[in-house]
């Protein structure tokens, strides 16, 4: 089996890279699987503690987990495609009339 | 099958039912918005029905292999979804009736149940679910006009909702992995502790999580944007409703699961508290749009409800306190109570404050340029529409916590519990923040009352007037006869505290 450390080292790593693109990325698409990291790395950790542990609830938390990211992936790419249909980009750099 | 036992949980499965039917029967009749509103408004009033008959129950039922749970709190927190949740609607009689209007009732009575669930979930996983359901449904109603403000707010609240989210999943990972359980109960069991560093670090992600929702600086971000850009109805639902979602998640994680590790907690929400009402209130002086304006004073408002957290990180155990009202009670209770009290108080004024919003930026013509929102659209509201402006009045001063409203009894509970428990710098800070915060309420009064009128009278519709005048009443009435309130927020706060 591989080691507990291992796969929280994983996790750990891709929850940084779905942060570091959040703050860099200004495509609403690739946010959008920046998030998608996020929420995955969660998953891989509910996985590999209920693997170690073990205990079943972990991979139940988790499955709920993927099915709420997909509905909360089908919400944003509708407000995506609306906001592409009115401002004709969806760079996020020039949706930001509302500052301060 | 019986299913009497499931008694307490018939308010969520008559929402969810009724939230299908909308959607169902919207798609199958023509211009059956109007009906929608009603039969969604009568819904809410049968669910609340419901929940007040378990109102002050004192022995938690517990339902779904102990993972939900009907207790005085989580009846609190529904009682407050569903009036915020009732007074959106009646107002929004008035401004969605045509096509599409069935989705937008359907997507509210979701977004309500997913409010109550979280209300009552003691298990991580059902906690998760209500949040989502909530949320999802919420960022769908802030764009739903589909103007380019509104998009442009949606798609924030949307990014920070979902990074929020993120944050909270992989806290709650974190400590699944520690403890072995999702339950509550079972990881207020475990001996956190003993688990050094990763317990700290699930610790961190999870009030990350709560943050963004609760709207604490500096989570903030997203709130003044989403308030101003959002429609204003909706911008009551987030700011009245989903707001409070997150205290009420956070008090059953911080307050049962994690309470082991108070010490560690309090003194974050501490600075969080100082920090978030001072910036707020800061900020708020400097807008000229009055749904920014109310936005950070939501944003201060979170800040006074998270003293609740630190008096009760303070004051954990200690022994109890001849309040106010002659009862010996413990600090913490008081503290948690204040909260709750404040809880329910704002999300009154807040409910009311932007639906007067909605009220003004109706009069404003479609064909101006102007902000519909811009505080000089309120120069002499009293004689353009008296009713709003006089609500819009109360409502800032309650906001501002001036006897006798529901906003000071929130206030002066809180504070005293503060000051009870050791406090008294934070307890100071948050009264100079109170005076403070009149400076911006002063002025949209200054502006009502004042100046010469705008434009002519106009007639306010019914729905808003209607919402109005009963959030006034709420507002007053909790003001004036305080006793049965506090004495229910105490009650719904000994959930919380060992026995």
């Amino acid at each position: 089996m591989i080691p507990l450390e291992l796969n929280i080292l994983l996790a750990s790593t891709m929850f940084t890279i779905g942060l570091y693109g959040l703050a860099t990325q200004k495509n609403g698409v690739k946010l959008m699987m920046c998030i998608e990291l996020m929420l995955n790395s969660a998953n891989i950790n509910l996985v590999a503690f209920s693997a170690y542990l073990p205990n079943v609830n972990g991979q139940v938390f988790a499955l709920f987990s993927i099915a709420l990211a997909a509905a909360e992936a089908g919400v944003g790419f509708a407000i995506l495609i609306a906001l592409y249909r009115l401002y004709g980009t969806i760079d996020l750099d020039n949706i930001n009339a509302m500052r301060w | 099958m019986d299913f009497s036992h499931y008694a307490p949980l018939w308010g969520e499965a008559l929402l969810t039912a009724l939230a299908v039917l909308v959607v169902l029967l919207g798609s199958l009749m023509k211009d059956s918005g109007k009906l929608m509103g009603y039969l969604s408004a009568a819904g809410i009033v049968a669910a609340l029905a419901i929940v007040a008959n378990t109102l002050t129950i004192s022995k938690p039922a517990i339902f779904f292999f102990d993972t939900v749970s009907v207790d005085a709190l989580s009846q609190f927190f529904k009682a407050v979804f569903l009036i915020v949740s009732l007074l959106v609607v009646i107002a929004s009689l008035s401004k969605y009736t045509g096509k599409g209007a069935d989705v937008y009732y359907a997507l509210l009575l979701f977004a309500t149940v997913g409010m109550m669930v979280v209300a009552s979930s003691v298990d991580l996983v059902t906690l998760f679910v209500g949040f989502e359901l909530a949320s999802l449904s919420t960022y769908a109603l802030a764009a739903f006009d589909k103007s380019k403000k509104n998009l442009e707010a949606a798609m924030k609240y949307f990014i920070f909702g979902s990074v929020s989210s993120a944050f909270m999943l992989f806290g709650f990972s974190l400590l699944y992995g520690m403890t072995g359980s999702t339950k509550l109960a079972d990881i207020a069991a475990a001996s956190l502790g003993n688990f050094g560093p990763a317990t700290l670090v699930a610790l961190l992600f999870v009030i990350a999580g709560f943050a963004f929702k609760m709207a604490l600086v500096p989570f903030h971000m997203w709130a003044p944007d989403t308030y101003e850009g959002a429609p204003a109805l909706v911008s009551a639902m987030l700011a009245a409703g989903s707001k409070k979602m997150g205290f009420a998640a956070a008090f059953r994680v911080l307050l049962i699961g994690l309470i082991a590790l108070r010490m560690e907690w309090y003194l974050a929400f501490a600075i969080l508290a100082a920090v978030t009402m001072t910036l707020g209130n800061l900020a708020a002086c400097w807008q000229d749009n009055v749904r920014r304006i109310l936005a950070y004073s939501s944003i201060a408002q979170a800040g006074y409800i998270a003293i609740g957290f630190v008096v009760v990180g303070a004051a954990y155990g200690a022994a109890p306190v001849t309040a106010f009202n002659g009862l010996a009670v413990p600090a913490a209770q008081l503290g948690i109570a204040g909260a709750l009290l404040l809880i329910l108080g704002h999300a009154l004024m807040k409910t009311g404050a932007f639906i007067g919003t909605a009220q003004v930026a109706s009069m404003v013509s479609a064909s101006s340029e102007k902000d519909p929102d811009d505080i000089s659209n309120y120069a002499g509201l009293a004689q353009r529409a008296p009713i709003t402006a006089f609500c819009m009045l109360i409502f800032m001063f309650a906001l501002a916590g001036i006897p006798p409203t529901a906003g000071y009894i929130g206030k002066f509970v809180l504070f005293s519990s503060a000051i009870y428990s050791g406090l008294l710098w934070l307890a100071v800070i948050a009264i100079l923040n109170s005076a403070l915060s009149l400076v911006y309420y002063l002025r949209i009064i200054s502006y009502m009352y004042l100046k010469e009128p705008a434009g002519p009278k106009v007639s306010e519709p019914k729905g808003y007037v209607v919402a109005l005048v009963l959030t006034l009443i709420a507002v007053v009435w909790i003001g004036v006869f305080p006793q049965s309130f506090v004495d229910w927020a105490l009650q719904a706060a000994a959930v919380l505290l060992p026995q």
